[in-house]
C-alpha cells in the first residue's frame, strides 16, 4: 500500500494506533431468576384486589399479542394481557444506541405467500403491502447475503466456491427433491393446514432426523450437509442430526416467494411486535408475573402479582413447557427440548477492513459453530454510514440442551465475547479493534427443537386442543419457532375464546 | 587558503541559487503557471537579496561570529524549506503566503552573505581582487547550482531532500569557517556547537526527508497532484498535466476542466431552458458548484439548494482560489444555499418542492450509491418536483454501460416519471448520458442563456437522438431490495477497465 502524504507524519511521530479497544458492555434482559421463581413454586405476593375479566393472555410475545390483535380487530376489546418483563414482544423485542436500533431475537419476515392470508391482513394494516405492492422501504436492501468460505466471501448463502462437479449435482438433486415436496402441497406455513393433506411417505419424514434421510437419500456432499445443518440451526436452534427431517426440510419447502425479501427493519421483528401493540396498548400489563392459574368452578383465576383475575378464558401465549409450573389442573408435559442461545449486539466504532464484497444484510461464516451476523444499518438509506451494529446470532447446538444450557449460563461475559471474537476473526482479523461494546443476551430457553416425533407426538397434539376456556398458543405448539407460526397459534385461540364468550 | 575561502564564496552562491529554484519549481507543481510562478519567486527572492544586502551595513561588530550566524540561519530555513512548503500545502490553506515569507528570509539572509564575506575578506586581498573574484565564483556558483539541479537533484534526489542536502553545505561552510576565522571569533567552541547541532538535524532530515520524499515526490512527478484531501467520506485529489484540472473523488474522474463545460451545459440548460418561471433549483451531489455555476445564468432563479455529503468539498470549492475560479465563485452567491446531508435521508425529511433539480451523483458503482438510483429515491425525487417540474440525472455512459444507462430509464418510468434521454460528448469521459424526467409531457426548446460553449438550440435537439449503437437495451428495474443496477454497472465497466 502506498502511503499519502496525511498518513506519514502520525507514523513518523509513532501515534498510530493498532491497539484493542477497552471493551463495555455485560449481560442484558436476564430473567432466569424470576423464570426460575416460578419453577421453585416461590410464594406470590398476597392479594390485594380481584378483577373480573372474560379473558385473560399470558405472555405478549407475538402469539400473544396476534391474539390480543385478532380479539380487538372481531370488536372484543374485554381482556387483558400479562407480560413478565417490561416490554412486550418477547423474542421479537429490541435495543436502541446512539448509532441504531437493533434486534434481541428475531429479525425478519419472509414476503409471506398468498396463502399466508393473516400475515398478509397484518402487513397491509401496518403498511408494508399497499395495492398489491410490497413497501421497497422494508424489503431487505441489497446485497442481502455472504458467505466467507476458503479465504473469502461470496455472494448468498449457497456455497458456490471450491465445489465439486458432484457437489453441485447433488445440489440440484437437493433442490429438486424440495420442489416435488414443495408442490404436494403438505409443507405449509402455517403448518396445520398442510397436516391434513399429510401423505404416509411425508409423515415418515417425522421419523427420522434431517441428517438420516441425507444419507438415504444419497446427499453426502458437505457443502449441502453444510447448508442444511445451518438453516436447522438457525430457524430450529438444532442442527441436521437431531432435527426431524419434516421439520428440517419444511425449511426449504414450505416458502416460494414472489417477491425478493425478506421484509426487515433495523429492529428487527420489534417493528411487528411493536405495530401490534400500539394497536392493543391499554390492554397491555407488563411487569406482571402470572405465578398460577386454577381452575375453580367454570372460571379460572389467574395469579399475577398481587392481583387476582377471575376469567372465563385463559389464552396462554408464555412457553408452553413453563405451563406444568402453573397451570392447575396440570396440563400434559411440553414433549420437546427447548434450545439455548446466545444473541450478542456489537456496537462498532468502525467498520474491519474489507476486501471483495460489501458486507451484505446478512453475513455467514462457513463452518463457523455460531450462525454469523446481521448488520442492523442495513436498512438505512445513508450512503456514508462510520458506525453500525452487528447482531451475532449462536444457537448452542452441539450437544443436548440442558448440557448447552449449562455452558452458556456458565460462561461470564469475557468468556463468551472472547467466543465471540475468535469466531469472526475467520473473517475479521482485525475485529477486536472494531468493537466497542458487546451486550450479550443469555436466552436459556428460545425455541422448541423439532425432534423426530414431534408431528405425531400425543401430547403436542393434546395441547393444541382448548378445553374448558383454555387455550395454548404458543408458537411451540408447532413445533417451530416462526412468526407466522406464532401468529397463527395467537389467532387460533383467539377466535376459541371468542367463540367460548360468544356462546353465553 | 585562499581557494578555500572562495570555495565557499562559490558553494554559498549554488545553496543560494537552489532555494531559489526549490521554491520556483514547488509553486509551480502545486499552483500551476509556471512562468508566474517563476517571475514572482525570482523577483521576490533578488528584492530580499538586496534587502540583506543594504541590511548588512548595520552590522558593524563580530562580522565572523555573524556570518557563522547567517549560513546556519540559511542552512535551516533553507534546508527545511520545501519540507515545510509541503507541509503546508497539506494542511493549511495559507500556502501562498507562507511561500513568499520563506522565499523573503531565506532572500533576505542571502543577501547578507556575500557582503559580510567580502567584507571579512577585505584585508586579505586588494579591492579590485576581491570584487573580481568573489563576483567570478558567485557567478560560477550559480551556472553549477543551475545545470545540477534539473539533470541531477530534482530527479535522483527530489526536492525535499535537495534541499536539505544544500542545508547541510550551507552548515558545512558554516563550521568549516570557525576553524577557518578561529583567531577572529571569541567563542568559537559555541558557534562550533551550534554547527554541528544544525548538521546533526539536516542529517536527521535527510534521512525522514526520505520517506517525505517517496511519498510527495512520487504523487508529485506521477501525475502531478496539486492537492489532495482525505475526509471522512472520500479521498479527494485535484491534478493538474499543463492546464487541465481534473478532479478525482476516491479515485474516479468527477470532471477535467478542459471540458467539463460541455458536461455541465448539457447536464443543465436542456432542463433550465425549457422552463423560464423557474425560481427554485435543487442540485443533489456537484459540490463542485458547477452545476450551480451553469444555474446562475438564469437571473429568474431565486433560489439553489446545493446538497453534498461533504463538508470539505463545498469548503474547498468554495475557498480554494483555483476551484473557484473554476465554477467562477458558485457557491458564494447569495441565492445558493450549501446543504452538507445524505441526499437520501434530507430528500426525505424536506416539505420543498423544486422546479427544477439537477440529480449528479457519482456512477452507481456500489451498492451505497446504487440506492439514489433506486425506484424509492426516485419516488421521493417525484414528490419533490413542482407542478410540471423537471428532474435531471447524470446516467453512466451509454456507451460502455448501456444497460445501466437504459436501466436507469426504466426505475424512473417505474417510478411514474415520464422520460426523455439524451447525451453528450465529452472527451474526458467519452459518450456520457442524462436523463431528464417529469410527472409531466416535456420536449426539448426554449431560450438559452448567452456565451455557452457547447449547447446552442438546434444542438440541444440532437441530444435527444439516439444512434442505433446507444439504443435502448431491455433490463430490470433498479430496486432498493434487487440493485440490478449495481450489478450491470459493475460487469459493463469491468470489459472495458484493463
Amino acid at each position: 500500500m502506498k502511503l499519502t502524504r496525511r498518513q506519514v507524519a502520525p507514523a513518523l511521530l509513532g501515534m498510530t494506533v493498532k491497539a484493542e479497544r477497552p471493551l463495555k458492555g455485560g449481560f442484558v434482559l436476564e430473567s432466569q431468576d424470576r423464570g426460575h421463581q416460578i419453577r421453585d413454586r416461590a410464594q406470590p405476593s398476597p392479594t390485594k384486589r380481584t378483577v373480573r375479566v372474560p379473558a385473560v393472555i399470558v405472555g405478549g410475545g407475538i402469539a400473544g399479542l396476534s391474539a390480543a390483535w385478532w380479539m380487538n380487530r372481531s370488536g372484543f376489546k374485554d381482556f387483558v394481557l400479562l407480560e413478565m418483563e417490561s416490554e412486550s414482544g418477547g423474542n421479537s423485542r429490541a435495543g436502541e444506541n446512539e448509532i441504531t436500533r437493533y434486534p434481541w431475537a428475531a429479525h425478519y419476515l419472509p414476503v409471506p405467500s398468498p396463502n399466508s392470508r393473516y400475515v398478509r391482513l397484518l402487513c397491509e394494516e401496518l403498511g408494508l403491502f399497499r395495492n398489491g405492492v410490497w413497501d421497497e422501504r422494508w424489503l431487505c436492501h441489497s446485497p442481502q447475503e455472504r458467505l466467507f468460505i476458503h479465504g473469502r466471501w461470496q455472494e448468498g448463502l449457497e456455497p458456490h466456491v471450491g465445489l465439486t462437479k458432484d457437489d453441485i449435482r447433488q445440489f440440484d438433486r437437493f433442490f429438486a427433491r424440495v420442489a416435488e415436496l414443495r408442490a404436494s402441497g403438505a409443507f405449509t406455513i402455517p403448518l396445520e393446514q398442510g397436516i391434513r393433506k399429510l401423505k404416509p411417505a411425508h409423515a415418515a419424514l417425522d421419523r427420522l432426523t434431517l441428517s438420516d434421510w441425507m444419507h438415504h437419500e444419497g446427499f453426502f456432499s458437505p457443502c449441502l450437509r453444510w447448508l442444511a445443518d445451518y438453516s436447522t440451526r438457525d430457524d430450529y436452534g438444532t442442527g441436521i442430526d437431531a432435527v426431524s427431517a419434516f421439520a428440517g426440510l419444511h425449511y426449504f419447502a414450505a416458502r416460494e416467494s414472489e417477491e425478493h425479501g425478506p421484509l426487515t427493519w433495523p429492529e428487527g421483528n420489534a417493528w411487528l411486535a411493536r405495530g401490534i401493540a400500539s394497536r392493543v396498548q391499554p390492554n397491555i400489563r407488563t411487569g406482571v408475573m402470572v405465578s398460577r392459574i386454577e381452575r375453580a368452578g367454570n372460571r379460572w383465576r389467574v395469579q399475577a402479582g398481587d392481583t387476582l383475575y377471575e376469567a372465563e378464558t385463559v389464552i396462554w401465549a408464555a412457553p408452553t413447557w413453563l405451563a406444568r409450573w402453573v397451570v392447575s389442573p396440570q396440563p400434559p408435559a411440553y414433549p420437546l427440548e427447548s434450545a439455548p442461545w446466545l444473541v450478542a449486539n456489537l456496537t462498532m466504532a468502525r467498520w474491519p477492513a474489507e476486501k471483495g464484497l460489501e458486507p451484505a444484510w446478512d453475513n455467514v461464516i462457513y463452518n463457523s459453530p455460531a450462525l454469523g451476523y446481521v448488520v442492523a444499518t442495513h436498512q438505512s438509506l445513508r450512503t456514508h454510514i462510520p458506525k453500525t451494529v452487528w447482531t451475532f446470532y449462536w444457537a448452542l447446538s452441539q450437544s443436548s440442551a440442558l448440557d448447552q444450557r449449562r455452558i452458556l449460563l456458565g460462561g461470564d461475559w469475557r468468556y463468551w465475547c472472547d467466543r465471540i471474537f475468535a469466531d469472526l476473526e475467520r473473517a475479521h482479523p482485525d475485529i477486536r479493534t472494531c468493537v466497542e461494546r458487546v451486550d450479550i443476551f443469555r436466552i436459556g430457553h428460545a425455541m422448541p427443537r423439532p425432534a423426530p416425533g414431534f408431528l405425531t407426538n400425543p401430547a403436542r397434539l393434546a395441547l393444541c386442543k382448548p378445553s374448558s376456556g383454555l387455550a395454548f398458543a404458543n408458537t411451540d405448539l408447532s413445533g417451530l419457532s416462526l412468526f407466522e407460526e406464532a401468529q397463527y397459534r395467537g389467532i387460533e385461540a383467539a377466535k376459541y375464546v371468542l367463540s367460548v364468550i360468544g356462546q353465553r | 587558503m585562499a581557494f578555500v575561502l572562495f570555495l565557499s564564496v562559490f558553494l554559498i552562491a549554488a545553496c543560494g541559487l537552489i532555494y531559489e529554484l526549490i521554491a520556483g519549481a514547488l509553486a509551480s507543481y502545486l499552483l500551476g503557471d509556471s512562468v508566474l510562478q517563476f517571475s514572482t519567486i525570482i523577483g521576490s527572492y533578488l528584492f530580499a537579496m538586496g534587502i540583506g544586502s543594504w541590511l548588512s551595513r548595520f552590522i558593524d561588530r563580530f562580522l565572523v561570529s555573524r556570518f557563522i550566524t547567517v549560513e546556519l540561519m540559511v542552512g535551516l530555513l533553507g534546508g527545511f524549506s520545501s519540507t515545510i512548503l509541503f507541509l503546508a500545502f497539506t494542511w493549511t490553506t495559507g500556502f501562498r503566503l507562507l511561500l513568499y515569507l520563506m522565499v523573503i528570509a531565506i532572500g533576505i539572509l542571502v543577501g547578507l552573505e556575500i557582503p559580510l564575506l567580502m567584507r571579512i575578506l577585505k584585508e586579505r586581498f586588494q579591492f579590485k581582487e576581491l570584487v573580481a573574484n568573489v563576483l567570478t565564483f558567485d557567478y560560477l556558483g550559480a551556472l553549477g547550482a543551475s545545470l545540477l539541479f534539473p539533470l541531477l537533484l530534482v530527479p535522483h534526489m527530489g526536492l525535499v531532500r535537495s534541499a536539505m542536502l544544500f542545508g547541510l553545505i550551507n552548515a558545512g561552510v558554516a563550521l568549516w569557517s570557525t576553524f577557518l576565522f578561529r583567531d577572529q571569533l571569541p567563542r568559537a567552541s559555541a558557534q562550533r556547537f551550534a554547527s554541528i547541532a544544525v548538521i546533526a538535524l539536516l542529517t536527521g532530515g535527510m534521512f525522514f526527508g526520505q520517506t517525505i520524499t517517496d511519498t510527495a515526490d512520487a504523487a508529485l512527478y506521477a501525475d502531478d497532484v496539486v492537492l489532495t484531501r482525505t475526509t471522512p467520506y472520500q479521498r479527494i485529489a485535484l491534478t493538474r498535466w499543463k492546464e487541465d484540472y481534473r478532479l478525482y473523488l476516491n479515485g474516479h474522474l468527477q470532471f477535467s476542466s478542459r471540458d467539463e463545460y460541455r458536461y455541465h451545459e448539457s447536464l443543465v440548460h436542456p432542463a433550465m431552458a425549457s422552463r423560464p418561471g423557474a425560481r427554485r433549483a435543487l442540485v443533489l451531489g456537484g459540490g463542485d458548484g458547477l452545476a450551480v455555476r451553469e444555474l446562475l445564468k438564469y437571473p429568474g432563479l431565486e433560489s439553489i439548494t446545493l446538497v453534498d455529503l461533504d463538508p470539505e468539498m463545498t469548503r474547498l470549492f468554495k475557498s480554494h482560489s483555483l476551484l473557484r475560479s473554476l465554477n467562477r465563485d458558485s457557491l458564494s452567491s447569495p441565492k445558493v444555499k450549501v446543504v452538507n446531508a445524505d441526499a437520501f435521508p434530507w430528500l426525505q425529511q424536506s416539505r420543498e418542492l423544486f422546479d427544477v433539480a439537477i440529480i449528479d451523483f457519482p456512477d452507481p458503482n456500489n451498492y451505497s450509491l446504487g440506492k439514489l438510483y433506486s425506484t424509492a429515491f426516485y419516488r421521493l425525487l417525484s414528490r419533490s418536483l413542482s407542478e410540471g417540474g423537471l428532474a435531471v440525472v447524470q446516467s453512466t455512459s451509454p456507451m460502455f454501460a448501456r444497460r445501466s444507462y437504459w436501466c436507469i430509464v426504466e426505475t424512473l418510468k417505474a417510478a411514474g416519471l415520464k422520460t426523455f434521454p439524451y447525451h453528450a460528448y465529452v472527451p474526458s469521459f467519452g459518450e456520457w448520458g442524462f436523463v431528464l424526467a417529469s410527472r409531466n409531457d416535456w420536449s426539448p426548446g426554449g431560450q438559452l442563456p448567452q456565451g455557452l460553449r457547447f449547447l446552442t438550440v438546434s444542438q440541444m435537439h440532437a441530444l435527444f437522438e439516439f444512434p442505433p449503437d446507444l439504443a435502448p437495451v431491455p433490463t430490470e428495474v433498479n430496486r432498493l431490495n434487487d440493485q440490478v443496477l449495481v450489478r450491470y454497472y459493475d460487469q459493463e465497466w469491468r470489459e472495458i477497465v484493463r
